[in-house]
C-alpha cells in the first residue's frame, strides 16, 4: 500500500466512514483506519467471526443504518484498513501499527480524525468488582456476540442511554430488575421545553417512547434521582446498594435500599476519545455536556491544528446522527481545501447537513437541565475505593497527594495514578473532579496530563526499527 | 509517602521580603542546596516558576550510572581525557556514598536500590573499550567485572546470547526520583527553608534585588540552580552560561514478571534499560526527543522511538512481545564538557551557580559541596568553577 494519501480517516464509526464516503465522491484518494476487525464503531458494532446475519430487519433500525454506511463506504473506493490502530501523530504524519506488524508511518494532506467516545467511569466502592460492567461493554457483548451480561442486571446511570439501554437489554432478554437514573424525573415544563424542541427530532422522542413502552411492559422498576452508592459481594456482585441524590448528585443520608444483582451496568454517559488529538496539538475547549474536553473545531469540522480535523463524538459526544454529519462537513472541507470540490458546491451540499446539526443541538439544549452530571459522583468513592485500576491507587492515597498539587501531572508522579496500561483513560476524569473540589476549581481549569504516545499499547518489536541510525544527541561537532 | 510531601498551602505563602540566601529552581539541586543551608542554619528562601521537581530532576529514570558511559567517551575534549575520566569516577562514587546515607538523614524513603548493572558489547572493539575502561575504573576504585562468554551467559541469562561481553559493576542501582527533591524540600522547609511554587524570578538588580511575579526579594546571595534553564536564569544578571537543554525519549513499558534485576547499558550504542520494582521496563539511553516552547514539555519522535526499541531487543530478545504503554521526554541540563559547574561567579560576587550535568547521580553532591563552601567557606573543585576555562566552557559576564 502506498504511505501516502490525500486524505487519512482515523475511525470507521458513523462519523469516519461517513467523511471516507463522501470525501471519495470527490474523487480525492482516501484511505480510512479502523482499530477493530469490523467497521461500524461501538454504535455500528457488527457480529463477532461466527456469526451470519440471516435477516437484517431483525436486528433493528440501528442495525440497518449501520449497514448501509458501511456498504457505503465499501463502495466508495476508499481504502479500508482494520485492524490497524493509529498510534501516534503530528501533522500529517501518522504512525499505523497493523496487528502483527511493524509500526509505518504514513503522510496524508489531510486526517480526519474520527475517534469515538469510550464509556464515563464513575467510582464507588465495589466498582471494580467482578459483575460491574459498564454500559458500552454490555452493548459489545450483546451487539458482538448476541450475550446478555448477567441473570439479574441493575442498570445505573444517567442520560438518554439511561433510558434506552436497559430497555434494548430486556428488549434481548436480560432480566433487569432495576433501573436507575441519577437525575429527576421530568416535569411537565422539561416534556413541552422537549416537544418544542422535537421539531425534526421526532424519531428521538418516538424512541423515548418506545424504551419507556419497553420497560413498563417488562415491568422493569425506573427510578428517577436514585444513585449506586456501593456494590457488594463476594468476590463477585451480590448486592447494590443505592440511594437518593440531590439536583447536584450528592447523596441524600437515610434513603439507601438494597437490592440482590449478579449484575451491575454502569452507564453515565460517555466522554471523548481525545487521546489523538490531544497527542497533534489541538486545541481543546470544556464542555460539561459533551463529554468533558472536546476540540475545538470551526464550521468544517477543521482543528486548530493545519491539515487535522475531528469529527463525531470524539469532538462531543452527540450521537450517532450528529457524528454522520460532522464526518460529511470535515470531508467537505477537505474537499475544499485540496481543491476537488468547489466552495459553492461544498455549501450547498452542506445546507442541510448544518441544519439537521442545528436541530439536534437545540434538543440536546432541551435535554440538559435533566442529565448535567452532579459534581456528587466524584464522592462516592470510599478511602479504600481503588480510583486508578491499572496502579491500584486509592482514594486515600491520591487524596493525599492531591492535597500537595493541583497538577495532575505532579500527582501522577507521586502516586503513579493514569501511568498504566489505559495511560489514565479510565481515571483521569475521575482525578480531575477530584482535583477540582479539593482546590476549589471549575472541572474546566483543571489541566489534563501530558498527552503521550502510543495512544495505545504496541510491543517493542513492533516499534523497533534496526535501519534508524543514532540520532545524536550528545555529540556536537 | 504522604507524610514527607509539602501540603500545597506550604509552598503557596506570601514571599518574605529579604533572606540571605535565594535560589532559582525547585529541583533536586535547589531543593537539596536548601536543605543543607538550612541544616548550616543559613536563610534560605526556595523560588520555583512551576511545580517542584518537574524538569529534569524529576523527568529522568533515577538511574545511578557509575561506569564509564558512551556520552563521556564520545564528548570532544582537546586532552586530559584520562584525567577527567578518572576524577568524573571519583565524584560519582562520592555521590553514590552520599546516597547511601540519604534515607537516613532525611528519614524518608527515596527508593534506594543497589541493583548492579550491566554494561554490553557487542563487537570486538566494543569490548576491548569495555577492558580499557575497566582498568580506569579500577584505578579510581570503582569495582567492575568484565564478563565473557559462557559467564556472561550464566550471570545474564536475558542477554542476547551472542553479546561479546559486558562489564558489570555491583554498586549501580537507582532511586525514585519522584521522591527525592520533595523529600528534600520537605525537610528543608522543616529546618526553616522557605520553598514557593508557581513564584518567577523575572529580573535580579545587583546586590540583590530579586524581581518576581510574587513581588520583590532581597538576598545577600543568589544560586542559580534552574538546571536546563540556568543559562535565561544567569542571563538576568548578565552572566553567559553555556548551558545546553537537551531532550531524551524514554519508553515505558506494561509491567512483566521480574526477570532483569541490574540495570543495562550499550558501551557503542544508546540504551539504558531497566526493569523497575512495579516490573515495567523503562528504556532510554540518550535518544532526542523534540524541543518545544515551555509549558509544554518536550514531544516525543517516533524515530527515537523506534531506534531505542531496536537496541533493546538486540540486547534483550525476550522483549521482542512487551507493549509499550508511554513514551515521555525528559530535559536536561548538559554542559559540552559533562562537568558540573558548582561554585561563585568571580565576576559576580554573591552569585553562584548550581548544576550537575547530566546527572541525577550528582544532585545532592553538588547541592552538599556547595552549602559548604556558602556556610563555612570550604573550598570547591576547581574544575568545576563557573569561570573554569576550558575549550568547551567559558561563562562570562
Amino acid at each position: 500500500m502506498s504511505d501516502s494519501h490525500d486524505l487519512l480517516v482515523i475511525g470507521g464509526g458513523p462519523a469516519g466512514l461517513a467523511a471516507a464516503t463522501e470525501a471519495a465522491a470527490t474523487g480525492l484518494e482516501v484511505a480510512l483506519v479502523d482499530e477493530r476487525p469490523t467497521l461500524g464503531g461501538q454504535i455500528f458494532k457488527q457480529p463477532g467471526p461466527g456469526f451470519r446475519v440471516r435477516d437484517p430487519r431483525a436486528l433493528g433500525r440501528d442495525f440497518l443504518r449501520g449497514r448501509q454506511l458501511i456498504e457505503a463506504a465499501e463502495a466508495s473506493g476508499a481504502r479500508l484498513l482494520l485492524s490497524t490502530s493509529a498510534v501516534a501523530v503530528r501533522g500529517g504524519e501518522v504512525v499505523l501499527v497493523a496487528d502483527g506488524e511493524r509500526a509505518r508511518t504514513v503522510t496524508a494532506r489531510r486526517v480526519v480524525v474520527a475517534p469515538g467516545a469510550h464509556d464515563r467511569p464513575v467510582a464507588f466502592p465495589g466498582w471494580t468488582l467482578p459483575g460491574v460492567v459498564t454500559a458500552g461493554a454490555a452493548q459489545s457483548l450483546v451487539k458482538t456476540q448476541r450475550v446478555v451480561p448477567g441473570e439479574r442486571i441493575v442498570f445505573a446511570g444517567s442520560g438518554p442511554l439511561a433510558l434506552a439501554f436497559p430497555a434494548q437489554l430486556h428488549h434481548f432478554g436480560a432480566n433487569v430488575v432495576l433501573a436507575l437514573e441519577a437525575g429527576r424525573r421530568p416535569g411537565v415544563a422539561d416534556l413541552l421545553r422537549l416537544a418544542a424542541a422535537g421539531t425534526g427530532n421526532l424519531s428521538l422522542l418516538r424512541d423515548a417512547a418506545g424504551y419507556r413502552l419497553e420497560l413498563a411492559r417488562g415491568r422493569v422498576p425506573l427510578r428517577y434521582a436514585r444513585i449506586v452508592v456501593r456494590a457488594e459481594g463476594d468476590g463477585k456482585v451480590e448486592e447494590i446498594v443505592h440511594a437518593t441524590v440531590d439536583a447536584g448528585w450528592r447523596v441524600v443520608p437515610g434513603t439507601e435500599e438494597r437490592i440482590d444483582a449478579d449484575t451491575l451496568c454502569v452507564g453515565y454517559g460517555f466522554l471523548p476519545s481525545v487521546e489523538l488529538l490531544r497527542l497533534a496539538g489541538c486545541e481543546l475547549g470544556y464542555d460539561e455536556d459533551l463529554g468533558g474536553a472536546v476540540v475545538v473545531v470551526d464550521e468544517w469540522m477543521r482543528t486548530t491544528v493545519p491539515g487535522i480535523s475531528a469529527a463525531g463524538d470524539g469532538t462531543g459526544v452527540a450521537g450517532s446522527f450528529v457524528a454522520i454529519d460532522e464526518g460529511r462537513l470535515a470531508a467537505l472541507g477537505v474537499a475544499v481545501d485540496l481543491e476537488a470540490l468547489a466552495p459553492e458546491a461544498a455549501r450547498r451540499r452542506a445546507a442541510p447537513m448544518r441544519a439537521r446539526l442545528r436541530r439536534k443541538e437545540a434538543f440536546r439544549r432541551a435535554l440538559r437541565p435533566l442529565h448535567a452530571v452532579g459534581g456528587g459522583v466524584y464522592d462516592l468513592a470510599a478511602p479504600d475505593t481503588v480510583i486508578c485500576r491499572c496502579e491500584e491507587v486509592t482514594r486515600s492515597e491520591l487524596d493525599a497527594a492531591i492535597d500537595s498539587s493541583p497538577d495532575i501531572d505532579v500527582i501522577k508522579s507521586f502516586t503513579r495514578v493514569g501511568m498504566g496500561l489505559c495511560q489514565g483513560k479510565t481515571c483521569q476524569r475521575q482525578i480531575a473532579g477530584m482535583v477540582a473540589h479539593r482546590h476549589g476549581l471549575s472541572p474546566a481549569a483543571v489541566a489534563l496530563p501530558t498527552p503521550r504516545a502510543p495512544v495505545r499499547p504496541v510491543a517493542l518489536a513492533a516499534i523497533a526499527d534496526d535501519a534508524v541510525e543514532d540520532l545524536g544527541l550528545f555529540v556536537r561537532e | 509517602v504522604s507524610d514527607v510531601r509539602l501540603a500545597a498551602e506550604q509552598v503557596r505563602g506570601p514571599l518574605p521580603s529579604e533572606t540571605d540566601v535565594a535560589i532559582v529552581g525547585g529541583g533536586l539541586a535547589g531543593t537539596a542546596l536548601a536543605y543543607y543551608l538550612a541544616c548550616e542554619g543559613v536563610d534560605v528562601v526556595v523560588l520555583e516558576r512551576s511545580e517542584l521537581n518537574r524538569e529534569a530532576s524529576g523527568t529522568n529514570a533515577g538511574s545511578f550510572h557509575f561506569q564509564i558511559a558512551i556520552h563521556q567517551l564520545t564528548a570532544r575534549e582537546t586532552a586530559g581525557s584520562y584525567a577527567r575520566l578518572l576524577s568524573d569516577v571519583r565524584l560519582l562514587l562520592r555521590a553514590a556514598e552520599l546516597w547511601g546515607t540519604l534515607e537516613t538523614e532525611l528519614d524518608g524513603e527515596l527508593g534506594l536500590h543497589a541493583t548492579g548493572g550491566l554494561m554490553v558489547a557487542e563487537t570486538p572493539a566494543e569490548l576491548q573499550i569495555l577492558h580499557d575502561k575497566h582498568e580506569i575504573e579500577a584505578e579510581a576504585g570503582l569495582e567492575t567485572h568484565v564478563l565473557e562468554g559462557a559467564e556472561l551467559r550464566r550471570f545474564a541469562p536475558y542477554l542476547a546470547e551472542d553479546l561479546l561481553g559486558a562489564t558489570y559493576c555491583p554498586a549501580e542501582g537507582h532511586a525514585n526520583p519522584f521522591l527525592a527533591a520533595p523529600l528534600f524540600a520537605r525537610r528543608a522547609v522543616d529546618g526553616g527553608a522557605v520553598v514557593r511554587t508557581g513564584v518567577e524570578v523575572t529580573a535580579v538588580e545587583p546586590g540583590f534585588l530579586l524581581t518576581t511575579t510574587a513581588g520583590p526579594l532581597r538576598a545577600r546571595r543568589v544560586v542559580d540552580a534552574a538546571g536546563a534553564w540556568a543559562d535565561d536564569v544567569a542571563a538576568l544578571s548578565g552572566v553567559t552560561l553555556p548551558i545546553r537543554r537537551e531532550g531524551l525519549h524514554v519508553n515505558v513499558t506494561e509491567p512483566r514478571q521480574k526477570v532483569l534485576e541490574p540495570l543495562v547499558q550499550h558501551i557503542g550504542r544508546r540504551l539504558t534499560l531497566k526493569q523497575a520494582a512495579n516490573g515495567t521496563f523503562i528504556i532510554g539511553g540518550g535518544w532526542p526527543a523534540r524541543r518545544e516552547e515551555r509549558p509544554a514539555r518536550y514531544s516525543t519522535i517516533w524515530q527515537s522511538a523506534a531506534g531505542n526499541a531496536a537496541v533493546a531487543v538486540r540486547v534483550m530478545p525476550g522483549l521482542a512481545d512487551v507493549r509499550v504503554v508511554r513514551m515521555w521526554t525528559g530535559v536536561m541540563a548538559f554542559t559540552d564538557d559533562l562537568q558540573p559547574v558548582v561554585g561563585e561567579v568571580e565576576s559576580l560576587p554573591g552569585y553562584f551557580i548550581c548544576i550537575a550535568t547530566t546527572g541525577f547521580t550528582l544532585g545532592p553532591m553538588i547541592a552538599k559541596m556547595l552549602a559548604a563552601n556558602m556556610a563555612r567557606g570550604e573550598a570547591l573543585p576547581p574544575e568545576y568553577a563557573p569561570d573554569r576555562k576550558g575549550t568547551r566552557w567559558t561563562a562570562t559576564t
